[in-house]
């Protein structure tokens, strides 16, 4: 096949058009340097609400937790030096234990999960048992006792930090075959994960069958490492009429475009509503429908909705975030710049595109505030920026 | 529809006259139009699915709020206060000011450095050594299809260079045919359609679908002829409203039972016994062994009734009857009955002569009583008698009263039983009790029929056990086509009575009709067994006896026994079979008689070439077994001899097959050197092949042999998992090693090497990814597959490399299966690290294993059949 093959009629995304609608104005309130060590994740507390503007960074072998106060001004709360010089934590989550005592989890290149008790600045617990890094934590919003991580092990963790207690490892005969670059909570449907990696697939997990382990976690006494641990070997089971979703990035992509694309990873993936949002190294954010394929129960089909273009976004592990109502996204790129998407328009709006003679570092990950009302890069070169939106724009 | 549009292409080309540019040229722009229309309402439907989402991203975000604002009630504010990060909040170690609007941009170039003060420190944790997750198998796997990596991208990521490599042979992937076929979306179904319903097929429409769709003309073709049946079936569903569709839940009994098994058939792995079995994989081809299984077999006398419904109480009723009914010949009676309780498994032979008494008597019977003179018969063997005209009209007549009928009929159904389970002298016994019993010509011709089919099937005179060999001597000789015509003739005659009979049987399903025979061939004419075990809920007892003795159901298929063979075992078994009280042991006396001719020699015992292998030395890889389904003897023609593999016990052919490996003969010396053949030729021993290689499981109250004795064979360890406890934890050399929790001596077996069976092409495919990673898992099995351990394996895939081992690899045939065995090599203690050589080639091993000295020695010392971790190349 020598010209590019189009998308096939009637299954065509919408994509989103690059030039900025202004619909809210963003400008650098402040930057700080922390360190020369790139910063891997940033992210703001949603589990809190005394502290939706307290946000964690990570870079290197620190976590670092700061507030985000009136006027562009930046505190340092916290701040914790992992002992071993060695280790470079690539992601962070907010959780808390079970009376509410916020806890930073983070994880990287040791592959052992730090569970950070932010209420008395200790260590809580320290999780080892992935065989290689962490590349994301996530939170379940709706018990945020409940951590998942994705590791280079090809395996997907599910821990409960208020026990400390590994619960289930999604992985096996069905499970990723390269390492997993990302994983989200389905925001309702507490049974539901997804997760993505290098083997450019999405992959959906129930863990419904599983769920009397995952409340056996919390009432546990006994040594974490002596609980029944399961593994969940395959993508959501047939029965249960659920799917394992397989996007093979390069089929969509030899679908777009004919470039040869060497890079194929798929580095984030975030639910939106029953959606998901995901994200490989091709310049867009994808917006799917996981669709189960009738022949095949086991496998589904993405009915590709909407496309997001980021320009210059073609390294992995640069990571997108949303507000708290998912009302936009904010991706940063590898140039320093930054795209502020509307999420929930068709066609999609581009919002604001920040972008300042000095951020030239790509941006490793974003924040939005709980409002969407300041976003914060972290950078390679190991700044955080932070932007406000500008108060007088038009609505 | 469909016709009035061809009228309409018709019409369209003969008023153009020139059809061509114009039609086309209205046809593409319309098509244009139709590709816009879709657009525009995808986009809008995309809109709509937004919105909708957006609704329960709302809902979702709500509940998130709620959870909030639920946790925040729960501690108060003074707890908070408690918290350092509440404090925190209050104190911040450090503020950093906002840029200044005024500034601007200056500001930047004074970076704001964070500067740690009071860090607080997170103790050291040793990190794991790294490994992938992995799942336990206990035993090997075939590769899910899904899971090959052959013709999938794969990229790898450089860790030093931060770069990300395409992972494959670009030629290679490239010159895989993506041979993907058009798939047709709703949309381009809707252009098709239009275009062709509009315009006609021709070759000009065609072309310009195709522009627009894609795809070849023959696929747009196929495509339209299938949207025009899906649109006629739609019209007609719509005019006929949605009919009888009969919901099926379950098996439905209308179905046959090879319908019904074929999932059975498909998922059960006749090899391992199981369900879904992931080392040889479903839908296997079905191999039938050419010597079937000796039914299951009771004695009647000792049988209870197996429910109320049972045949036994109907026939317990029936000879008090008998008893009442003839004093004449009581004699007859008790003779007749007696044989036939002798018979044991014979049901149906008492109440036969008791009815043929009762007849005489003139006592009329019901029907379904009669019926028990019916039989089931054979065909093939028939066939094979040169009967089979006789036996399929006697097979119909069903409820015969007369003796001539009763007699044919049970001399059918003798010759079934006799080819079926070889007890012959049944037969004879029975003989002479028909033989006393019958007291006109008629009946000794019928008898004589039996004899002469029994002689014919046995080679072997019966007379010797018959009560009245003159009156067989009379007719013995005569021609027998005559009688089979007589035998025919009266049979026909009663033709018109079997159809009482047959009203009960109008009532079985097809399903349940092979259910029968199925259980006929299992069980014999045990109606108790086959319907608790096939037909539960479905028949009882007293109907399928019944039915078995109307005789509806032919013989089961697929008796493939061949006749010389049949022969043989007669032969065999007659001499022994002299205690016609006790079948049962009869049949394993012919067994161990039978074993015993085949006069073993330890040099015949396996196939050439794997003597070969054994002799030269040489690493030859070995050959995966398949099962052939040859008929008694392999030919030429064999697989497996074609392969080079021995035939096993899974094959078709029979046991006496020169292909066959016979296993072993060992008495004394538990099979653990190269005396045992089995261990020469690196197999386990195999308690169904070898003769004294057995497994017990008692403790010996019952008076089996003691379960690990001095005889216990020990070359059946990977069979029996006889393996030690292996270890985990951190290898003193490098990332995991496997430890040995006993003590074990030479030679002793530690445990499996377990993992994915792939192919050597998938397996050079992974070795490549594998060898970026430096682990590899992989190990050579045979000539079609290799071992991975990567994602799926036991403990002892971390058992590392040295080329002073402790431990080596052996791969293992076992039950047809070749498996890897780690043995010790020498004497080793208790939380040992286990090491065995991987046998790299010369360039292969990774720096660490690398020693200047070690390769040529290990080469010199390596013994044969020796496993090695596989080499990509």
């Amino acid at each position: 096949m020598s010209k590019p093959v189009p998308v096939a009629l009637g299954c065509e995304p919408v994509v989103g058009s690059l030039t900025s609608s202004r619909k809210r104005d963003y400008k650098v309130t402040n930057r700080l340097q922390e360190g020369k060590r790139p910063l891997y994740a940033v992210v703001f507390n949603f589990i809190d609400s005394c502290y939706f503007n307290v946000f964690a960074t990570v870079g290197g072998n620190r976590v670092t937790v700061y507030q985000c106060l009136e006027g562009g001004v930046i505190a340092v709360l916290q701040s914790y030096v992992d002992e071993d010089k060695d280790e470079s934590f690539y992601t962070v989550s907010w959780a808390c234990n079970i009376d509410g005592t916020p806890y930073v989890v983070a994880g990287g290149f040791n592959g052992i999960i730090r569970v950070i008790d932010a209420g008395s600045e200790k260590i809580h617990k320290s999780f080892v048992g992935h065989g290689d890094s962490i590349n994301e934590i996530r939170t379940q919003p709706l018990k945020p006792s409940l951590v998942v991580s994705a590791s280079k092990d090809e395996s997907v963790r599910l821990w409960n930090v208020h026990t400390g207690i590994c619960i289930l490892i999604f992985a096996g005969a069905g499970g990723h075959r390269n390492e997993v670059l990302s994983v989200d909570f389905h925001p309702s449907d507490i049974y539901r994960i997804a997760s993505c990696g290098m083997d450019n697939t999405v992959k959906i997990w129930s863990m419904k069958e599983f769920w009397t382990y995952v409340e056996k976690s919390f009432t546990w006494t006994d040594l974490p490492s002596k609980f029944p641990t399961k593994y969940v070997q395959f993508p959501v089971s047939k029965n249960l009429f659920m799917l394992q979703i397989k996007i093979y990035y390069n089929c969509i992509q030899f679908q777009v475009f004919i470039a040869s694309v060497h890079t194929n990873y798929v580095d984030c993936n975030r639910w939106l509503g029953d959606f998901i949002l995901s994200k490989s190294v091709d310049n867009e954010i994808v917006l799917w429908e996981p669709k189960v394929k009738e022949q095949t129960p086991g496998e589904g089909v993405a009915d590709i909705l909407q496309k997001y273009p980021v320009p210059e976004c073609d390294i992995w592990f640069i990571k997108f975030s949303c507000d708290f109502h998912y009302n936009a996204a904010a991706i940063g790129n590898r140039e320093g710049k930054i795209f502020v998407w509307e999420l929930q328009s068709s066609p999609p709006v581009l919002v604001a595109r920040l972008s300042h003679a000095q951020s030239k570092s790509p941006i490793r990950q974003t924040a939005m505030s709980y409002d969407g009302s300041t976003i914060l890069s972290c950078c390679e070169d190991g700044t955080i920026w932070r932007w406000d939106a500008v108060a007088n724009s038009a609505t | 529809m469909v016709s009035k549009a061809a009228d309409s292409a018709i019409k369209l080309r003969k008023s153009h006259g020139q059809p061509a540019n114009d039609a086309v040229g209205t046809l593409s722009s319309k098509i244009d139009q139709l590709e816009k229309q879709i657009q525009a309402e995808r986009f809008v439907s995309i809109k709509e699915k937004l919105l909708r989402n957006g609704k329960k991203v709302q809902c979702h975000v709500s509940h998130v709020v709620s959870a909030i604002s639920k946790r925040d009630s729960l501690h108060t504010q003074e707890n908070r206060i408690n918290q350092m990060l509440s404090s925190r909040i209050d104190h911040p170690l450090f503020k950093f000011n906002a840029f200044s609007q005024v500034s601007g941009d200056k500001d930047l170039n004074n970076s704001l450095d964070v500067i740690f003060t009071a860090s607080i420190k997170m103790p050291y944790i040793e990190r794991l050594p790294p490994y992938t997750s992995w799942i336990f198998l206990d035993r090997n796997q075939r590769m899910a299809e899904d899971q090959s990596v052959v013709g999938r991208r794969r990229i790898y990521y450089d860790q030093h260079g931060s770069e990300a490599l395409i992972c494959s042979d670009s030629e290679e992937e490239l010159t895989e045919p993506e041979e993907d076929k058009h798939e047709f979306t709703d949309a381009e179904d809707r252009i098709l359609w239009m275009a062709f319903e509009e315009y006609g097929l021709t070759e000009e429409v065609l072309d310009a679908v195709s522009e627009s769709v894609g795809g070849t003309r023959q696929e747009i073709q196929d495509r339209y002829k299938i949207l025009r049946e899906k649109n006629m079936e739609r019209q007609d569903q719509e005019s006929e409203s949605s009919g009888d569709v009969e919901s099926r839940i379950g098996i439905s009994l209308e179905e046959s039972l090879s319908t019904a098994l074929d999932s059975f058939d498909n998922l059960f792995c006749r090899r391992c016994m199981m369900f879904d079995c992931r080392l040889h994989g479903c839908s296997q081809p079905l191999i039938y062994p050419s010597e079937k299984q000796p039914v299951w077999f009771e004695h009647e006398e000792d049988r209870k009734p197996c429910s109320d419904q049972c045949y036994l109480r109907l026939k317990a009723e029936k000879i008090l009857e008998g008893n009442e009914a003839t004093t004449m010949e009581e004699g007859v009676l008790t003779l007749a009955s007696s044989g036939a309780a002798e018979l044991g498994n014979k049901s149906t032979a008492t109440t036969l002569v008791e009815e043929r008494c009762n007849s005489m008597n003139a006592t009329p019977f019901p029907v379904e009583v009669a019926g028990c003179g019916g039989l089931n018969l054979n065909v093939p063997v028939a066939e094979s008698l040169g009967k089979r005209k006789t036996i399929n009209q006697s097979d119909k007549a069903l409820s015969d009263l007369t003796l001539l009928t009763d007699d044919s009929q049970s001399s059918c159904k003798k010759q079934k039983k006799i080819t079926d389970t070889d007890v012959v002298t049944a037969v004879n016994d029975y003989n002479r009790d028909l033989n006393v019993s019958a007291c006109d010509e008629k009946c000794i011709i019928a008898s004589e029929c039996l004899n002469d089919s029994v002689e014919r099937a046995s080679n072997k005179p019966l007379l010797s056990g018959s009560t009245c060999p003159d009156e067989h001597g009379n007719v013995g000789d005569g021609p027998k086509d005559g009688m089979a015509e007589a035998e025919f003739n009266e049979s026909s005659y009663f033709m018109n009575e079997h159809v009482e009979g047959m009203k009960s049987l109008s009532e079985w399903k097809p399903l349940e009709k092979e259910l029968y025979l199925k259980g006929v061939e299992m069980f014999g004419r045990n109606s108790c067994l086959i319907t608790r075990n096939l037909l539960s809920g479905l028949k009882t007892c007293m109907e399928v006896a019944t039915y078995m003795h109307a005789g509806g159901a032919s013989m089961p298929y697929r008796s493939n026994v061949p006749p010389n063979s049949l022969k043989n075992d007669n032969g065999n078994t007659d001499a022994e079979c002299t205690d016609q009280e006790m079948p049962t042991r009869a049949r394993l006396i012919r067994k161990r008689g039978k074993t015993r001719k085949f006069k073993y020699s330890w040099k015949s015992a396996g196939h050439p070439s794997i003597w070969k292998r054994i002799a030269d030395g040489k690493n030859q890889s070995c050959k995966q077994y398949t099962p052939c389904g040859c008929q008694s003897m392999c030919g030429k023609q064999c697989p497996c001899l074609h392969n080079g593999t021995c035939c096993e016990k899974y094959c078709g052919c029979s046991k006496s097959c020169k292909n066959r490996f016979r296993g072993c003969h060992c008495a004394k010396s538990q099979c653990r050197s190269r005396q045992c053949p089995c261990f020469a030729a690196g197999r386990e021993c195999d308690p169904d092949v070898c003769r004294n290689c057995w497994v017990s499981c008692g403790d010996g109250s019952l008076g089996e042999p003691p379960r690990r004795g001095d005889s216990q064979c020990g070359n059946m360890r990977l069979l029996l998992r006889q393996q030690q406890r292996i270890l985990l934890a951190e290898s003193d050399v490098a990332g995991w090693g496997a430890f040995l929790k006993n003590p074990v001596n030479k030679n002793d077996y530690l445990g499996e090497y377990t993992g994915e069976l792939i192919s050597h092409r998938e397996a050079d495919k992974r070795g490549k990814i594998y060898d970026r990673a430096n682990s590899s898992f992989l190990f050579d099995l045979n000539d079609q597959y290799v071992l991975d351990a990567y994602r799926k394996g036991d403990k002892l895939k971390f058992a590392n490399h040295s080329s002073n081992p402790n431990c080596y690899a052996k791969v293992m045939l076992v039950a047809g299966d070749h498996r890897v065995g780690i043995f010790a090599k020498e004497h080793i203690e208790a939380s040992e690290e286990l090491f065995y050589d991987y046998r790299y080639g010369p360039d292969q091993a990774p720096a660490w294993a690398r020693k200047p000295e070690s390769s040529k020695r290990d080469e010199s010392a390596a013994s044969q059949g020796r496993a090695k971790k596989h080499q990509s190349h």
